[in-house]
This record gives structure tokens, C-alpha cells and sequence, in this order.
């Protein structure tokens, strides 16, 4: 995992000054609200319903155990005792106070951490695969690209104040796992020996993102060399920053600038400012270099694997007492992931345990213990996932029943990864100030409504996920069911999309019809899984059932048998 | 306006030093661009008025007498009128790029392209809406003078270039600090 040196390090040292200066400045009243409001927001410091949040850089969602104690230590000392996984793979607290955040950012600079860039209209904290470096269907580690991009990204000062926030997602797997197309850049690696000479190279997607206009993004680069890619990426920005639109908040991002001139006018207009950068004059100068990309690649290698052989869940199986057999056969085959190396696999600890709090929310205790699971299975490491649980990502096959045991005493080891109660949610309106309807009691109410694990297990691969505004921070157009709370006259009203997916066939979903009342949400979940259940034929998954038939059975049933549109809130 | 400017040349230290350039809106005083008898002996003209007066006999007059400089609004599209930007690298001392509003960060791109395609070498300075947490960005991309905005502490605004000892991305004014390690 990356590793500081000075460099790195007094860049986040003398960020905690500069800020600390920002907030003294701020409470003194030399910086008013409104112009102290960007720079908080870059470090990612929001002002929610009840109090500050802070959000957490987790670069690309890799962390060690210690940085997780140390999270761990700021849930107790500075917030209520938990924190929040994101769908960018970072951390918020809920709870902090204005004058406390240097202090708070100090304690993460002293674990190479830092809140830079987590928010506001600037490049924002870089996103990847969860599984990158370990996957088995991986065919490139992104993640020495994702700190070289990291670290041209941080303060870059052109780009400071762009015309709406910005966000890159890299992959290197064969499966997407990073839902490339939603974001501002995708950047996809490849190494292909027909492109030059088999170096690693990026294809590059513009212009994809959710919210009000949810957009898939377009191919505009093919087979961009990696060292290039500062100078491209500078082009590309340069265009954004200059004519992407200033004048509506709801049209800044980079998505309506390439839909309004077309990816392939896009693409031209970057092709234009590259060649002017790119020339040979300027290229070396700008061009990452092979002592760079050594300099963060050494930190990425194979930590130290025993030699293994690979063996099968039969196997393991059969040396696991009878009593617990068919509870731990479940959680291998939804929470255990295949790995590179013979002998080791990936484990999701889920962070979904039914009737929890927030999807994605882990208190300091479980942290703790986290962070000693890491140190005993898995080489002190971890990662986020942008599904908002968490990886061990390099346990032996043969630990895996100790370490379920022990994950189950922690509450961690429930087997609904995939499954429709592994919701992706937006804390919503209960904590964020710009909901229109909570998401968080949604959540709740259907995970209690389907509790049943063999029941879940038997749906199969299904994405349930809620946003409680259009901002869909909950990413709910990729769901295959999505949950949007929508206000009508003051009062909170869920809109159901379906069809939406991540992945390699990314697509958004379609809004099925009027909305409904949160009561009425357990209801509409049980007859559109009922249907998918009378329709399916053999194996299929909900999202083929639904490709298959179309919105209509589905839409007839939510309608049918609920929309009364009976008043009432869950609570 | 700001009676102070900050002064910052690429191989030197920033000082605070008198402000001798008035920024005209191209607004005000109809008959031309105003009075430079009584006012500052320097202004800044807006970019397009520059583009519809240039010809004018009085203000060639002035512009080789040195007192005209033109200022860029965040919308200008410089590389438009890179012909007339050329010829002006020998007539205008200085020139200006706009902020209309802090968080409006298009003239940081303008100060790079003045920079590094146009090869400006004369003084870039930051205008308008230009606050204390804006001057490291400005200096890294290409100006090299700030006129604040008249509330601001110009004593708080030149500690700031003391915050950062190590950069990690190229610009005008340094070399990322990851190629040397
Ligand atoms: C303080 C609470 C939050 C606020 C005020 C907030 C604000 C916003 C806003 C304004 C947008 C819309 C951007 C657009 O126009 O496209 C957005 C989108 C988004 N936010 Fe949040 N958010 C909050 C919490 C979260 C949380 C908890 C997560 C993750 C669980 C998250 C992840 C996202 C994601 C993934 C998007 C989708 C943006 C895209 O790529 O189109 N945000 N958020
Ligand atoms: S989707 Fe809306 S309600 Fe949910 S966190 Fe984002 S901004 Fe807040």
C-alpha cells in the first residue's frame, strides 16, 4: 500500500496549517461564510442538517489498519463514536465541530491521511476498484496510475475552481467495478500488445455522472500511453474549465458540456489543446516519468503470500462443524471473492447487517475490531467498497472459517452481499440538508421486510439502491431497483426507477410511474420481487428478467396492488 | 480599486508595493477611456475594447507611451484573437485577467495560456473578485501581481506564500517536486 515520503507528507503537514489559518480566520470574522464556504468544501467540510460533516479521503478506498484505528479514535474523540462509508470510497462524521477540524486533520496527517479535495468544485478524491491489485479477472493494477493521478490532482492550482466538482474513476479488471461511466473521467487501463508495443495505455470516457441528468460516459481517447496522461488530462480539464457552463449549478458539469457539443466535438476541442501541449518541446517536461512510476509502484507490490494451493469451498466445507456448515457455506458463497494467488481469497465484510443504522455505517468498536482482523488475516490491509462495505482483501482459504467466527461476533458477517438487502443508501433526510425525504428508514424498512437469508438467497443478484434527492448520492439510477425521495407540497414521496445497472452493461433505470408514500415502499418491493419470481426462468437474475419484459408486468403490479397512496411515514 | 497591489515576479518575493494601474470597465467616461491627466497615468481597457479601438490615432498615442494595458474577462476566449494578443506582447506593459467572482476559476486557465502558449513575459495581474485563499493558485499559474479586492489584509495575503514548500504538479512557477525525488 502507498507509503508517504517527505514530499507527500509536507504537502499534508502544510495543509493542516493553511487550513487551520482558514478556520481561525473564519471564527475571527475576517472570512466570511460565503467565501470560507469553498474552502471548507475542498476539504471536505459540509455544513449538513444538524452540524459539520467532515469527509475523509480514502484514496482509490485502500487503508491500512492503523488508519483505521485512527478513524476509529476520531469517531470517539471528535464525533459520536461512528463513522459513514461512502459510495466514493471515503468516510464522513456526522458530528464535528467547526473548531476541532485542524485538529482532526492533524491527527490524520500523522497517519498519511487527509481530507483534501473531498468535496467542492475541484478534482475530487479518485475512485477504483475495491478489489484492484488482488481480483482474479484483473488484467492491470490501476492503483500505482490512481496515486500518480492522486497526486497530480492535489491543489492543482489551475484547476481550484472549476465550474462544478469533478470526478475520475479508473479501472483495470476485466468487470467494472467502478461504475467508470458515471463518472466525469473513466479512465479504463489496458495493455494491449497491438497498441503501442504492449505498454500500459488508458482509453478515456467523458462526460458520464448521475444527478438530475444521469448520463453514461463517451469513449473520446483510445490508447493514450500512461505517461501522457497529465498532459491529456490538463487539455480535457482546460476545455471544462473554460466553456463548461457557469451560469446554472444544474448544468456545470462536464456531462451537459459534452452532450451539448457531442463527444466527438469534445473529443476534437481536447485533441486541440493536447497537440498544443504535447508538442516536443513541452512533452518531457509534463510526461510522468519511469522514476515516478517507480517511486509509487514499490509500494504496491505483492505483500508477502505463503505457497499455497488453491482449495475448493467443498473442501473447506467439509472441515467446518455440521452446526455451522450451512450458515458458513452462505457466507462463502456470497462474501468470499476469488483472488489472484492459489490458496487466497477476498473477503466483503458487510457493513448491511439487517435493522442497522445507516447502510455503510461502522462504529468505533467495530473499526477497532476491523482493524485487528486486517492485522491477523489479511496483512494489515483493507479497502472500501463503493457499495459501501468493506474488504480484507489477502485471507488464507484456510483462515476463512476462524475469521467468519470472528467477523459474525463483531456483526459483520452477514451473507447478503449482492442480495437485496446490501442497499446502497444516502444518509438523506436525517442527516443531509438537501434531502427531500429520509432514505435511511426506507432502507430499514426493507431489509426487516425481507429478513429471510434463504429467501435472498434464492433472488439471487439483485442492486437496491435509495437516494433521498435527485443529487443521487445514493446512486440510484444504477440500481436495478432505485429509490429517489422526491417532495410534493412539503410532504416526502418516493419515486421508483427500475432497470438500472453497473457494471460492464451499465445502464440508468426508468421511472416507472407516479411515486408512492413511504409506507407504501415495502409493499411496491414485494410485489415487483414477486413478479420477478413468477417470470424468471431457471437462473435468471432480476436485472435479465426485467431486460426481457420490459417496465410493464412490473409497472402493472407496483400499481395494482399498492399507489393507494394511504398517508403515513415509516419511522 | 486596491491603492496597494501585491507584487510577486517569478524569480523574486512578494512585496506589497503602490498600485499604479487604474481598471477601467470600458463603461463609464463616453468619450473614451478615462481621463488620464487627473486619474492614474495607466489603465487597463477591457479586451474588447481593445478589438473595436485599437486603430483610434490617440489611443495608439498612448499605448506607445506605455499607459494602456487590457484586461481579459473570464469569458474572453484569448486563443480567438491570438494575432492581436501577439502584437500586443510589444504594446501593453501589463494586462489583466478578471475574476467576476472568487469561485470563478476560468482566468486561472487564462494566466496558464498567457504563459505557456502565448510565452507572455511582461506582468500578468489578478483582478476583480480576488481574495487571500486565491493567491497561491494565481502565482503557480502566471500572475505574478494581485490587486485584492480593497476589504482584504495585504499582510495575512503575503504570508500566504510561505504555506507550501513542496508542489506536486508543474506549473509557471515550479516543477513538481515528484520528479526530483
Ligand atoms: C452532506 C451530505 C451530502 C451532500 C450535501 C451532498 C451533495 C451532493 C450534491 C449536491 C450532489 C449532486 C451533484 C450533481 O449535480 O451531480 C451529490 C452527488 C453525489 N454524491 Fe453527495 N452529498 C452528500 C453526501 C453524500 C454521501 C453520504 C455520499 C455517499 C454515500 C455521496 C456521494 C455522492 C455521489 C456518488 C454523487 C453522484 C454524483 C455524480 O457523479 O453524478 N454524497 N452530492
Ligand atoms: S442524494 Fe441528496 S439527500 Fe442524499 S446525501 Fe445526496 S444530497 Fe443528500
Amino acid at each position: 500500500m502507498y507509503k508517504y515520503d517527505h514530499i507527500d507528507q509536507t504537502l499534508v503537514d502544510q495543509r493542516v496549517i493553511q487550513f487551520r489559518d482558514q478556520v481561525e480566520r473564519r471564527l475571527n470574522g475576517t472570512l466570511a461564510e460565503e467565501e470560507f464556504r469553498p474552502l471548507r468544501l475542498q476539504n471536505g467540510l459540509y455544513h449538513q442538517r444538524h452540524a459539520y460533516m467532515l469527509r475523509v479521503a480514502i484514496p482509490y478506498g485502500l487503508l491500512s489498519a492503523e488508519q483505521l484505528r485512527t478513524l476509529a479514535l476520531i469517531a470517539d474523540k471528535y464525533d459520536r463514536g461512528y463513522g459513514h462509508f461512502t459510495t466514493r470510497q471515503n468516510i464522513q462524521f456526522n458530528w464535528v465541530e467547526l473548531e476541532q477540524t485542524p485538529d482532526i486533520l492533524a491527527e490524520l496527517a500523522k497517519v498519511e491521511m487527509h481530507a483534501i479535495q473531498t468535496s467542492g468544485n475541484c478534482i475530487r478524491n479518485i475512485t477504483s476498484d475495491a478489489f484492484a491489485g488482488v481480483a482474479a479477472d484483473e488484467y492491470i493494477d490501476p492503483r500505482p496510475v490512481c496515486e500518480l493521478l492522486r497526486q497530480w490532482s492535489t491543489l492543482h492550482p489551475e484547476f481550484a475552481h472549476l465550474p462544478r466538482k469533478f470526478k475520475f474513476a479508473i479501472n483495470g479488471a476485466k468487470e467494472d467495478r467502478t461504475v467508470l461511466l458515471c463518472h466525469d473521467v473513466g479512465i479504463e487501463l489496458k495493455k494491449n500488445p497491438a497498441i503501442n508495443n504492449g505498454e500500459l495505455t488508458a482509453d478515456i470516457y467523458a462526460g458520464g455522472g448521475m444527478g438530475r441528468t444521469p448520463i453514461l460516459g463517451s469513449l473520446i481517447k483510445q490508447g493514450l500511453p500512461w505517461q501522457v496522461l497529465p498532459s491529456y488530462l490538463t487539455a480535457l480539464l482546460r476545455v471544462y474549465n473554460r466553456f463548461g457552463r457557469r451560469d446554472n449549478l444544474y448544468k456545470a458539469r462536464i456531462k451537459i458540456l459534452v452532450k451539448a457539443l457531442g463527444p466527438e466535438e469534445f473529443a476534437r476541442q481536447v485533441e486541440g489543446e493536447w497537440a498544443q501541449l504535447h508538442n516536443e518541446a513541452k512533452q518531457s517536461k509534463d510526461n510522468f516519468t519511469q522514476a515516478e512510476w517507480e517511486r509509487v509502484a514499490k509500494h504496491f507490490t505483492k505483500p508477502a503470500y505463503q505457497k499455497l494451493n488453491t482449495v475448493s469451498n467443498e473442501v473447506i466445507l467439509a472441515a467446518t462443524p455440521e452446526t455451522e456448515r450451512a450458515a458458513f457455506a452462505r457466507w462463502l458463497d456470497r462474501n468470499v471473492k476469488s483472488h489472484q494467488i492459489p490458496g487466497y481469497a477476498s473477503v466483503i465484510l458487510s457493513l448491511k447487517p439487517h435493522g442497522t443504522v445507516a447502510p455503510g455505517d461502522a462504529t468505533s468498536a467495530q473499526m477497532n475490531a476491523i482493524a485487528d482482523l486486517a492485522d491477523q488475516y489479511s496483512f494489515g490491509e483493507l479497502r472500501v467498497t463503493h457499495e459501501q462495505n468493506l474488504v480484507l482483501a489477502d485471507v488464507e482459504q484456510t483462515q476463512l472459517l476462524h475469521l467468519w467466527r470472528a467477523a459474525k461476533n463483531n456483526n459483520l458477517a452477514l451473507p447478503n452481499i449482492g442480495l437485496l438487502t446490501d442497499i446502497i443508501a444516502c444518509p438523506g433526510g436525517d442527516f443531509c440538508s438537501l434531502a427531500n425525504a429520509k432514505s435511511l428508514p426506507i432502507a430499514k424498512a426493507i431489509q426487516e421486510r425481507f429478513d429471510d437469508l434463504d429467501y435472498l438467497f434464492d433472488l439471487g443478484d439483485i442492486s437496491l439502491n435509495i437516494s433521498g434527492c435527485i443529487n443521487s448520492c445514493g446512486h440510484h439510477h444504477v440500481g436495478n431497483i432505485g429509490v429517489l425521495g422526491v417532495d410534493k407540497d412539503g410532504e416526502e414521496w418516493y419515486q421508483i426507477t427500475l432497470g438500472g445497472e453497473q457494471g460492464n452493461d451499465a445502464s440508468i433505470g426508468k421511472v416507472i410511474g407516479p411515486s408512492f408514500y413511504a409506507n407504501e415502499i415495502p409493499d411496491v418491493m414485494t410485489s415487483l420481487i414477486n413478479t420477478y419470481v413468477e417470470q424468471r426462468t431457471g437462473d435468471e437474475p432480476f436485472i435479465e428478467t426485467y431486460r426481457r419484459l420490459g417496465v410493464t408486468p412490473f409497472k402493472e403490479v407496483a400499481y395494482k396492488n399498492n399507489g393507494k397512496h394511504s398517508k403515513g411515514a415509516l419511522a | 480599486m486596491n491603492q496597494k497591489i501585491i507584487y510577486f515576479p517569478k524569480d523574486g518575493q512578494p512585496t506589497i508595493i503602490a498600485n499604479e494601474w487604474q481598471v477601467w470597465d470600458g463603461e463609464r467616461d463616453e468619450g473614451g477611456i478615462p481621463d488620464l491627466e487627473h486619474g492614474l497615468h495607466k489603465v487597463l481597457v477591457p479586451f474588447h475594447w481593445w478589438i473595436t479601438h485599437y486603430k483610434n490615432a490617440d489611443i495608439i498615442e498612448r499605448a506607445n507611451r506605455g499607459e494602456i494595458g487590457v484586461w481579459f474577462a473570464a469569458d474572453d476566449d484569448i486563443l480567438k484573437h491570438a494575432d492581436l494578443i501577439e502584437e500586443g506582447k510589444k504594446l501593453w506593459p501589463v494586462v489583466g485577467a478578471h475574476f467576476p467572482i472568487f469561485r470563478d476559476g476560468r482566468s486561472f486557465s487564462t494566466a496558464t495560456l498567457l504563459r505557456d502558449r502565448f510565452e507572455w513575459q511582461g506582468e500578468v495581474r489578478a483582478i476583480g473578485d480576488v481574495l487571500i485563499d486565491q493567491l497561491l493558485q494565481g502565482a503557480r499559474v502566471g500572475f505574478d501581481a494581485f490587486e485584492l479586492r480593497p476589504d482584504q489584509n495585504l499582510d495575512v495575503a503575503l504570508k500566504q506564500f510561505d504555506l507550501f514548500s513542496v508542489v506536486t504538479q508543474n506549473s509557471w512557477r515550479d516543477q513538481r517536486a515528484t520528479t526530483a525525488a
